[in-house]
């Protein structure tokens, strides 16, 4: 059933139709229940009742038939006129003649000449009785009944009662489910129109008052809540928003600050190319700013792995020792530019650990950096770590401006910044922390910051699981890294990019290495092949022989499978870094390498030779 | 105005015809057919002491004196039925008969002289004195036919009745023209 439009958008009408409708139908029942039963006995008992009549009469007027006294039987008859709904009557004698009549009123029904036969029926609105008068158990005669049924009479009454009676009831129903209908309807409309609101001016402070404890309670609750969530969403959205605009603006500011710097030193460079002194100070400020900007890059790039959640590890036995100097070495610099004492408390001897060294490093390095950045120069800055049972417990304090209770947490939030002016005056783009706490998750532990309050100094705690560790172990990996005879190691560079290749060779032969350069694999094999190179440095993308399959044919070949292969590319995915330990590399490094790590690979060979 | 006197004209003139039409039929019959008639219908409405019968199915005995038509029809009117379960006896009594062993006593107009010592001779035994003469009832007779209007009516002494130890019954006693009461 379709119902019309005015009653299918409100539930107040649906629930008035609903009451009505009920009403109506249980009228109805209940008037044509009554009506059914009143019509079953009203027959009953009129039936019984001509039949008494006819009995009583038949009796009386027995006699007056058996005498043949027509006088009396007439006297008998007319005593009906008191029965009113008698409408007229006959006697008959036993021959079946008629012997005495009584009509009411003229034109009336008719009587049968003859006797009828014994018995009751109705005919239209009459009801007709037949009644034997026996006498000493002889038949006498008989007596006939018209009486008016009067049952057409009682149905329109019946009708007429019904018509009175249901728009009253209707009416009554009708107020009395508009005055319940409110405790029903009531707490619905004013969760109706807390949604209005909402979908309308887009409010989510709107609240549904909740005035019932029933489903509909439930249900306003329910809708409260999700009210609230919205909006707590809401503003954890525009807050992010917020921090993301500030972030690009800082970011902004922060790759154009290196700028200014290196176009004065580009520009020194071009007006004394003469002067050593001052062309030599400004490549270091040139090579300051330059590896400003690359970090910035770096963080850049962690920033977007940490937001599409695609911040891997690549864990393996590392020392511990080691992690922490690279850390150390890193932040040197600005420590001392800010005169800070760095207090170093690290286990003695070789700790390994199984986690992924290069970012660990850079957690360290963060927190380092936060600590010299956010203390005034000459504070102390202190690290301190040891591995217990299995986990590496680790503390970077300051004696610096410390955090505010409030700011705790927060400071691990992407994009966060303590204090803005001070952060831009430091250079950052204020990931450090967020990134720090995702590394330290990822190795399945916790970073905690503290802080007796501001200008009270922070610190803060690093605990993960380091499961494999010992105070001494065996050298990760079971490949012998290829021995470095003399002075200088034997390198072979293949890169299809020749001015990276050339500028590279030329700062490793600078170093006192013997340096080789291809660009392209099958060169690259053939350099090789009569070369026999100690170390390797090759790019993963070239046209035609990929990095990976010329790294399978070296390991192949007998003068080059202990030779250590370095990938250096542009490639940045952990899925690169696997294909790569696959294809037989021992190290991996993303563009653009600092000179100091291969370096350090260089000269580890040559210390292990 | 004419209508309704044409019509209440009509009505009187149809009741007075079906009025006569309604006494010619048992004027047609003989007057004692008719008594002979009554006589037996009376027998239901009379109610003997208990122990005037000798057994349960043991006859109503009706004596018939000084009038052979009404023997003759009652005769004929009794043959095979019964009355309450009773055959019906008639027995013609001559003049001068002691009404022995009677239930009923019709005492027809030629012997209405007899009437006052039938009655005594059937004093204190049940038995219904009917009779068909002027004044009968006060000779002692119980129901007396009379001729009203050409019809066949009857009078009635509950008085007579008590003393014989009779009971008629007060349905009879609506049809009876006159009722002379019983003794307070």
């Amino acid at each position: 059933v379709k119902l019309p439009e005015f009653i299918r958008n409100s539930i107040r009408r649906k629930t008035m139709l609903v009451v009505l409708a009920t009403t109506f139908a249980a009228l109805v029942a209940n008037a044509v229940a009554l009506l059914a039963y009143d019509f079953y006995s009203f027959r009953t008992a009129q039936l019984r009742d001509q039949q008494a009549q006819a009995e009583i009469l038949g009796r009386a007027a027995g006699p007056a038939i058996v005498f043949n006294d027509r006088k009396d039987a007439q006297a008998d008859l007319a005593a009906l006129r008191a029965r009113t709904e008698i409408l007229a009557a006959a006697l008959y004698a036993p021959n079946g003649d008629r012997f005495a009549t009584f009509e009411r009123a003229a034109g009336g029904p008719l009587l049968p000449a003859a006797a009828p036969r014994a018995g009751q029926h109705y005919s239209g609105d009459y009801l007709l009785t037949a009644y034997e008068i026996a006498e000493a158990g002889q038949p006498v005669g008989s007596l006939y009944l018209v009486a008016h049924a009067g049952i057409y009479a009682r149905i329109f009454a019946y009708v007429g009662i019904l018509l009175l009676v249901m728009p009253v009831a209707l009416g009554v129903s009708f107020l009395l489910s508009a005055w319940l209908q409110r405790t029903l309807t009531g707490p619905i409309l004013a969760i109706d129109s807390a949604a209005r609101s909402v979908v309308e001016r887009r409010d989510f402070t709107v609240r549904a008052r909740k005035t019932t404890d029933d489903e509909i309670g439930v249900l306003a609750e329910a809708f409260n809540r999700m009210l609230a969530e919205v909006e707590k969403r809401q503003e954890e959205l525009a807050a992010a928003d917020r921090r993301k605009d500030e972030f690009l603006a800082t970011l902004a500011h922060e790759l154009r600050n290196p700028l200014a710097p290196m176009r004065n030193a580009l520009h020194l460079m071009k007006m004394a190319p003469g002067d050593a002194q001052l062309t030599g100070a400004a490549r270091d400020m040139m090579d300051r700013q330059l590896a400003q900007m690359v970090r910035l890059m770096d963080d850049l790039i962690d920033v977007s792995r940490i937001t599409t959640g695609k911040l891997g590890l690549r864990r393996e036995m590392v020392e511990l020792g080691a992690v922490l100097r690279g850390a150390l070495e890193a932040a040197e610099p600005l420590a001392n530019a800010r005169g800070h004492r760095v207090d170093v408390r690290v286990p003695e001897g070789e700790v390994r650990i199984n986690a992924d060294g290069t970012r660990l490093g850079q957690v360290f390095l963060n927190l380092l950096n936060n600590a010299i950045k956010f203390t005034d120069p000459g504070g102390r800055v202190s690290l301190e770590a040891g591995v217990r049972d299995g986990w590496l417990e680790a503390n970077v304090s300051d004696s610096g401006i410390g955090i505010a209770p409030g700011m705790l947490e927060s400071i691990f939030e992407m994009f966060a910044q303590a204090d803005r002016s001070l952060e831009r005056a430091s250079g950052g783009l204020g990931v450090g922390l967020a990134l720090a706490r995702r590394i330290v998750e990822l190795h399945g532990g916790t970073i905690e910051a503290r802080s007796r309050g501001l200008g009270q100094g922070s610190e803060f705690l690093v605990r993960m699981p380091v499961a494999g560790a010992g105070a001494s172990g065996e050298p990760a990996g079971g490949e012998a890294p290829g021995r470095v005879r003399g002075t200088g190691s034997r390198v072979l560079l293949v890169d299809d990019n020749r001015d990276f290749a050339e500028s590279l060779a030329i700062v490793l032969r600078a170093l006192g290495h013997q340096v080789r350069v291809a660009h392209d694999g099958a060169s690259g094999l053939d350099t090789a092949r009569g070369f026999r190179p100690e170390v390797a440095f090759l790019d993963i993308g070239m046209p035609g022989m990929s990095g990976y399959d010329l790294a399978r044919e070296l390991r192949a070949a007998p003068g080059t499978a202990a030779t250590v292969l370095v990938a250096i590319t542009g490639f940045s995915q952990p899925a690169d870094r696997e294909l790569a330990k696959e294809a037989g590399f021992d190290d991996y490094y993303v563009k653009p390498v600092e000179i100091g790590r291969l370096k350090r690979i260089l000269d580890g060979h040559a210390a292990a030779s | 105005v004419r209508r309704v006197c044409c019509a209440a004209l009509a009505v009187f003139l149809a009741a007075a015809g079906s009025s006569a039409a309604q006494d010619g039929a048992p004027q047609s019959a003989q007057e004692h057919e008719v008594k002979a008639a009554f006589l037996f219908k009376f027998l239901p409405f009379i109610e003997w002491p208990a122990d005037t019968f000798a057994g349960a199915e043991a006859p109503i005995a009706v004596g018939v004196l000084g009038s052979t038509e009404v023997a003759d029809d009652f005769e004929a009117l009794a043959e095979g039925r019964a009355v309450g379960g009773r055959a019906v006896e008639v027995r013609r009594l001559k003049p001068g008969a002691a009404p022995a062993d009677l239930q009923v006593l019709f005492v027809g107009r030629s012997q209405e002289g007899r009437l006052a010592d039938l009655s005594r001779a059937v004093q204190g035994r049940p038995v219904l004195l009917v009779s068909e003469s002027a004044g009968a009832l006060d000779a002692g007779s119980m129901v007396n036919f009379i001729v009203a209007g050409g019809r066949v009516r009857f009078e009635v002494s509950l008085e007579a009745a008590e003393r014989a130890g009779l009971r008629i019954s007060s349905r009879m006693l609506s049809v009876a023209t006159n009722v002379r009461p019983a003794r307070p």
